[in-house]
Parts: structure tokens; C-alpha cells; sequence
């Protein structure tokens, strides 16, 4: 490996983001064996998962091509909506504004600049009505990034599907509903944890028996990559998330097989092509054998960790935003190699604002070229057996049960981030690579790198700032026709259910029904269970 | 005689404060970096506040959610120099003009307003026109903010009063070994051992014995290189350097910086036990390595 004379290398290390270091050459020492493939690989559809969940993969059905979309209000979202269905996408996927993802009415005094910007405000049942209007919910499946009021927005799409005549039993869909990261990285939590958890141990009873087609959780690690962990602390950190809400639905009496095959997951897809792909076939593997030898989970679909994947936000760049588009096509590449379920494409424009419609086109053309054009989807797990993505595979499972044994010691992930653990690892991270891009060891190209003088201005997306007047005029003629004695007395129940260890769901729906607003729902439980607030250092 | 002699120091630190003379001394420039509204996003405002941090400035950090009172109320309260306004969540256009606002109001006029996140070019424009002094988007670096709010914001200097050195704190000395070492100040002298550390970073293992108020710091090396083995390597063992205890170590880094002694530490660390601390090279003191210590 020495840099001799002759055999001059560009760098004297090479190493992946998480730091691993990476030979000039693998060699079939690093590959399994034929005595150690099954217990390694195992084939696509078979234990311990490394190739993939399905026998068939792509060749069955293509990944779901899901772009994360909402802005604005519903009535401007239902559009986009539609637009992206015509377009020849296959799921939706809803992005709620702040105020929605924090449990505030659009006319709560801090919902001020907020509403209708990162996504669509949803303030009432109304709203929820307009956003699916015309959207059949019994033929899409519909992704909703919400976690702490995610049993309210779900309470919301029950009842807009009882309105269009689909039972829940045939809705199908996912809610992020993953609060432990909230308090880690992305920071929309409202109550304390242990509140939290049981809310969502209530959504996974409560589906599991009434809406079995949705995913009650997705267990994420995109946001803690974006905060700036590395491939291996998102892994890592993701799934000692994962046992712990195993833990908590077990503590809550539940049954491993009922709930463990909704549960479902979600990772980034940064740029280091290598080191992604073998990420994703190491967490499939190492949830495998968690699932199976430490939980004794029976049902095979317990075992499989199913995944959506979104390419790195944080990865793209304000300066030459035409580049990013290749760098999306990078990342999807690898989520594919990899094995995702399914996939949002990020659009060129998004270190600069949200994507304009052209943007989004271009972002799903992407997957659609890499679907139609490249082949990659004809074979499953193209790039198993590689010396060099097996050998990164087992380097990354190494890596990350060093630091999930780490937080068991500590008590497990509810622990860990009380203590702040996961939040210090990963701000310390994110400072070293902006010092690494600082001192130029990490280039990025048109930003420490090939930059050019003056950039052409792109056309962006905006929001219209009446909006937020609009939206407070409309939830306060939601207040004001609809029969507040019976919303006193869903609050009321509600209220009651969070004092007692009644189920929350069923209460939730009928409060939802009765055009309670998400404010008023979320400010109940607020009072019940208290807010929580992060320590700093 | 306790009372007696904390009232001797009571009366020496009151008589001694430094009158600054010619030098008028520049206090570190303080910075409130703030999150309001909503957004969850604090990557970058944790960067910022680490690297400012690393660049010798006191730096505030909010946490999330922060309202656009609470953010003027906290830069008023901590006397800071600059605010920096962090959103990726699209509503600096209706939250960073506010802060410029609460602050006009509020009749306060020498605070430097930037922001960063992901901000268009256009909306960069108008925050300028309304106040905000400057506004970093992605692909800015630390150095760059650093630069910017070095040059924009105007000097302040130290409300409370400087205060000379109370006393030796301790005297550090290089030592081939801790056991020979001990057997000198520990058997011979009868000092007691108050405190042992091993400081993974600097390659040193360190006791601490007590000499009335005066401590010596025992210092071996846990390694070939490191600064004590170094220090070894070129002088032999003996006194390696002084520690005054000082009530402010930032007022002593900015004082000695701004007289033109060259800094080991730009910034205060920690030192153990309880201690905040600083290193002046030993080329611009005499050749004695200077240390000041202060006592969280």
C-alpha cells in the first residue's frame, strides 16, 4: 500500500465520510464465501436481507418514486398533487409547515412568518378535505412527514377517507411519527419524551388492528445526516431509535409480530456512492438479526427493514445549482444499488429556496431515467459479492454495533438523547467537515472548487405572502360555523383519555370529526403532558 | 484567621484594579446567535457558534424557537456586539426585519444584524435594505462571517474593572518521573497530594500537591512527543511554568493580545478542576510559559 516512487497516489489516506479507510484494491479475501453466503448475503427475500426484501426487487415493481412535496395552502398543494400524479408519480408524500408540524393554528402568535412555508398549512379537518380533494385515497398511498401531532394528521386522513367512502382498513400510507430524532436533529418536538412515546405506542395499537396498510412509523435517519452525522451514526443512531420504540411497544403489551412489520424507515443518500450502498445493505442486515435473534420476532416481514430514501439536502449547493442535478442523480443511483423501497429526488434548487415546478420535473425525470433507461433495475443487488462493497458492508455493521452497544449501556436510545449523546456526536461531526471543506481537504465543486465570477440568478419559487392572512381568515370561519358544544366535549374526552391510559386515537378521530382544531387537540395534551424543552450547552 | 486573610485578599484585589493607562483594552467581541420562529434546522447555527467560539469570540447560542422579543431581551441582557439570525425555514423575510425593529424601538443602535440560511438572492437584497447588515447563505465559511463581524462591529471595552493577579496559583514542573518526583514533595517536603489527572489530549499526567494557598502541579509525560516530553528533550526536568490566578481569564487573553504578547490560547479552556485557562508563550515573557487561571 506504501506510496512508492513509481506507484505515486493522489493522497497519502483515502477514507470514506464515516472515516473508513479505503485500500487501492480488494481482493476476494474480502468477498463471502460459499459457506458464508447464506449467513451473510442470503438470497434477495431471504434472511438476513443483505440483498434485499423481495425475491424479485425491481423486476416485480419499480421503487416507488415518491417526491416529498406541499407549500402554501391546501387548496395550491392539491394542485401540485395532481400535477405530480399526472406527471407519472406513484405516491404522495406531504410536506406540512411548521406551525402544522409543531401543533399550532395558522393564527397562533408563533406561527408568525411560518405559515405555508416549508410545507402546506393544515389547521382543521377543512383543510385536510381540500388537500385530497379529488385524490382517491383508496388508490394512492400517501407518505405524511409528521411526528409530534402525527396521531391528529392521521386522525385527519381517517376521517377525510370516511367522507370519500374508503374505510381505514383500505387506507395506505406512512407517518414519520419518529419523535426520538426531533429531539436530536430536527427539532419540531412538542411534549416530553416519555408522553411522546405513548402516543406513538397508541398509533401502532391502534393500527394494528384497524388500518393495517400503514406504516405507523418511519423511523428516520435523514435528519440526523442532514444535522451532519456520519453514514455510520445514522445507522447507527436510526435503529437504537428503532429498539427503543420495540421497547416501548412491548412495555405497552403489544405483541412483536403485530406491530414490527409496519415499522418502516428512512435514510439519506449523500454522495459517497460506495459507502451508501453498503450502508443500506448493512442496516438491513444488522435489523435482521435484531429483529430475529434479540426480539424472537416470528413473522419473517418482521425482520425486513423496508426503507424510503431522500437524497442530501445538505449536499446540494446555492452556487452553480444546475450541478446539483447530477449529484441527485449520484445519490439515487446508490438508493437503488441500494435497495430502497422508495425514493424522493431532491430538486436542483433547494440550497436556495423550494423547488420551482420545473425543478420538481426534473428531479423525478431523474429516477425515471435511472428506472427506464440505465438497465440498473434488471437484476437484483448488481453489486453484491463486490471485494469492495462487501467488504465496506461488514466495515459499517462493525462500526455501527460498536455505537449502538455504546447507547445500550447508557439505557438506550430515550437515554442517550436525555444525556444529549447522540446531539454531541453529531454537532461534532458537522463542525469537522465544515472545517475539512474549510481547509479545503473536502472539495466541493463551485464552492471551495471551480467557482465561477458571477452566477446567472435562477428563477425561484415563491410564496405568496397573503397567504398567512388567508389562512387565518379560513380557520377562523372554521370556529366560528361549526357546533362548539360538540367540540367542547371531544376536547373534553380527549382530555380525560390522556389523564387515564385509554388508547388516544379513537378520541383523536372523534375530535377531528367534530372540527377541533389541531391547535386545540395539540393544546390539550399540552396541558396534559407538558412541553419539553432541551437543555443547551 | 481565616476571616483575617480573606480580608487581607478582599483588600488587595479592591486596591490593585489596573488603571488601563495608555492601553485601553478591547473586550472580546460577544455575538447572540439566534434561531427564530420555528425552524428546527440548527446545524448551521451550531456550526457558527462553535467557530466564532474557536475564533476567540463569546458566543451566544439561543436554542430553537425563539420569539423576536426573546432574542432582543437576550442581546440586551448579555451586551452583545452582533446578532446573528439563523432561518432555513423561509420566514426571515417576515422575522429578521423584526429583530432590526424591536431593537429601533428599543432605542439600541450599535448591534450589528446579520443572518444566514437558505435565503434568495432577491430576499438578500431587501433584508439589506432593511436593516440587516449582511446575510450568509450556504457556502459561506467561518472565517468569512468571522472576518465580516470583526470588521463591522464597533470595539467595546470592559465594564467591570480589571483586576491584577490575587496570587500564584500554581507552579508547574516537568518531572522524567512522577515516583522519584513524589518521593521529594510527598515524603520529604510532607506536602499532600490534593488532585491526579491524566490529560489524554497534551500526553500528560499531572498531581497536584498543596503548598498553603500555592499549588504545585507535577508534570510527567505519558508519551515520546507531547509537550512536556518535548519540553524534557530540550531543558531537563524543572520549573516548567507559572499560573497566576486571575478573576476574568478573558480579560487577561484580550489584554495580553492587545499588547502584543503572543498568545498560546486565543481562547479560554478548560483546565480541570474547576479551572478556566490560558497560555502566553514563554518567547514574549521572559521565557517563563505564563498561565492564567481562573477559578469557575
Amino acid at each position: 500500500m506504501a506510496n512508492s516512487k513509481e506507484h505515486k497516489e493522489r493522497k497519502e489516506e483515502f477514507t470514506t465520510s464515516s472515516g473508513i479507510p479505503v485500500k487501492r484494491v480488494y481482493d476476494p479475501s474480502f468477498a463471502p464465501t460459499a459457506d458464508t453466503y447464506r449467513e451473510k448475503l442470503g438470497d434477495p427475500g431471504m434472511y438476513p436481507f443483505t440483498r434485499g426484501v423481495q425475491p424479485t426487487m425491481y423486476r416485480g415493481r419499480l421503487w416507488t418514486m415518491r417526491q416529498y412535496a406541499g407549500f402554501g395552502d391546501a387548496k395550491q398543494t392539491n394542485a401540485r398533487f395532481r400535477y405530480l400524479l399526472a406527471q407519472g408519480q406513484t405516491g404522495l408524500s406531504t410536506a406540512f409547515d411548521l406551525p402544522t408540524q409543531i401543533g399550532y393554528d395558522c393564527d397562533h402568535p408563533f406561527a408568525r412568518g411560518e405559515v405555508g412555508k416549508v410545507g402546506v398549512s393544515i389547521s382543521s379537518l377543512e383543510d385536510m378535505e381540500t388537500l385530497f380533494d379529488q385524490i382517491p385515497l383508496d388508490q394512492v398511498s400517501t407518505s405524511m412527514t409528521i411526528n409530534a401531532p402525527a396521531a391528529v394528521l392521521l386522525a385527519m386522513y381517517i376521517v377525510v377517507g370516511e367522507k370519500q367512502g374508503v374505510p381505514m382498513e383500505k387506507l395506505s400510507g406512512t407517518i414519520q411519527n419518529d419523535i426520538l430524532k426531533e429531539y436530536v436533529a430536527r427539532g419540531t418536538y412538542i411534549y416530553p419524551p416519555e408522553a411522546s412515546m405513548r402516543l406513538i405506542t397508541d398509533i401502532f395499537a391502534f393500527c394494528a388492528k384497524h388500518v393495517p396498510n400503514f406504516n405507523t412509523i418511519s423511523i428516520s435517519g435523514y435528519h440526523m445526516r442532514e444535522a451532519g452525522s456520519t453514514a455510520v451514526q445514522e445507522i447507527a443512531f436510526t435503529l437504537a431509535n428503532a429498539r427503543a420504540y420495540v421497547d416501548a411497544a412491548l412495555s405497552a403489551g403489544l405483541k412483536i409480530d403485530d406491530f414490527a412489520p409496519r415499522l418502516s424507515f428512512f435514510f439519506n443518500a449523500h454522495n459517497h456512492f460506495f459507502e451508501e450502498i453498503a450502508k443500506f445493505r448493512a442496516a438491513r442486515r444488522i435489523w435482521a438479526k435484531i429483529m430475529r435473534e434479540d426480539y424472537h420476532a416470528q413473522n419473517p416481514k418482521s425482520w425486513q427493514l423496508r426503507f424510503h430514501t431522500q437524497t442530501g439536502g445538505s449536499t446540494l449547493t446555492a452556487q452553480q445549482p444546475d450541478n446539483n442535478i447530477v449529484r441527485v442523480t449520484v445519490q439515487a443511483l446508490a438508493a437503488v444499488l441500494g435497495g430502497t423501497q422508495s425514493l424522493h429526488t431532491n430538486s436542483r434548487d433547494e440550497a436556495l429556496a423550494l423547488p420551482t415546478e420545473e425543478s420538481a420535473r426534473i428531479a423525478l425525470r431523474t429516477q425515471q431515467i435511472l428506472a427506464y433507461e440505465s438497465g440498473v433495475a434488471d437484476t437484483v443487488d448488481p453489486l453484491g459479492g463486490s471485494y469492495y462493497v462487501e467488504a465496506l458492508t461488514d466495515e459499517i455493521e462493525r462500526q455501527v454495533l460498536v455505537y449502538m452497544d455504546g447507547i445500550q449501556k447508557m439505557g438506550g436510545a430515550v437515554a442517550a438523547v436525555e444525556k444529549g449523546y447522540m446531539q454531541r456526536e453529531i454537532q461534532a461531526a458537522a463542525y469537522e467537515t465544515q472545517l475539512k471543506i474549510e481547509r479545503k481537504e473536502d472539495l466541493v465543486v463551485g464552492v471551495n472548487a471551480f467557482t465561477i465570477e458571477s452566477e446567472k440568478e435562477p428563477t425561484l419559487h415563491k410564496i405568496d405572502p397573503h397567504l398567512e392572512v388567508e389562512a387565518q381568515e379560513r380557520i377562523r370561519a372554521v370556529r366560528a360555523k361549526r357546533d362548539a358544544k360538540f367540540v367542547q366535549q371531544t376536547l373534553d374526552e380527549l382530555r380525560q383519555a390522556a389523564n387515564g391510559t385509554d388508547n388516544l386515537m379513537p378520541h383523536m378521530i372523534q375530535a377531528v370529526r367534530a372540527y377541533a382544531t389541531l391547535g386545540e387537540i395539540c393544546d390539550v395534551l399540552r396541558d396534559v403532558f407538558g412541553e419539553y424543552t432541551p437543555e443547551h450547552f | 484567621m481565616y476571616y483575617a486573610m480573606s480580608l487581607a485578599s478582599t483588600h488587595l484585589s479592591t486596591s490593585k484594579r489596573i488603571r488601563m493607562g495608555e492601553i485601553v483594552v478591547e473586550r472580546p467581541i460577544r455575538i447572540l446567535v439566534a434561531k427564530p420562529g420555528l425552524d428546527g434546522h440548527d446545524r448551521g447555527a451550531l456550526i457558527v457558534a462553535q467557530g466564532l467560539r474557536d475564533a476567540g469570540m463569546e458566543v451566544i447560542y439561543t436554542g430553537l424557537r425563539q420569539t423576536v422579543e426573546q432574542i432582543v431581551q437576550t442581546a440586551i441582557q448579555e451586551d452583545v456586539d452582533c446578532i446573528g439570525l439563523s432561518s432555513l425555514s423561509g420566514a426571515h423575510m417576515a422575522l429578521f426585519p423584526a429583530v432590526v425593529n424591536e431593537l429601533k424601538q428599543r432605542g439600541i443602535h450599535d448591534v450589528l444584524v446579520i443572518g444566514g440560511g437558505v435565503i434568495p438572492p432577491d430576499d438578500v437584497r431587501q433584508l439589506k435594505a432593511l436593516g440587516i447588515a449582511e446575510v450568509f447563505t450556504p457556502g459561506s465559511t467561518i472565517s468569512d462571517m468571522a472576518n465580516y463581524i470583526r470588521a463591522h462591529v464597533k470595539p467595546k471595552t470592559w465594564d467591570e474593572p480589571f483586576e491584577t493577579p490575587s496570587q500564584i496559583d500554581h507552579i508547574g514542573i516537568a518531572v522524567r518521573n512522577m515516583k522519584e518526583a513524589l518521593s521529594l514533595y510527598e515524603n520529604l517536603l510532607g506536602f499532600t497530594v490534593i488532585h491526579e489527572e491524566t490529560i489524554e489530549d497534551q500526553n500528560v499526567h499531572a498531581i497536584f500537591v498543596e503548598v498553603g494557598d500555592v499549588h504545585i502541579e507535577l508534570l510527567e509525560s505519558t508519551s515520546e512527543d507531547g509537550p512536556i516530553a518535548r519540553y524534557l528533550a530540550a531543558k531537563g526536568p524543572g520549573i516548567h511554568h507559572i499560573a497566576y490566578r486571575v478573576q476574568n481569564v478573558e480579560h487577561w487573553i484580550a489584554r495580553a493580545r492587545q499588547a502584543g504578547y503572543q498568545l498560546i490560547d486565543e481562547a479560554p479552556r478548560s483546565g480541570g478542576q474547576n479551572k478556566r485557562i490560558a497560555f502566553v508563550h514563554p518567547k514574549s515573557t521572559q521565557g517563563v510559559l505564563t498561565e492564567f487561571c481562573e477559578l469557575i
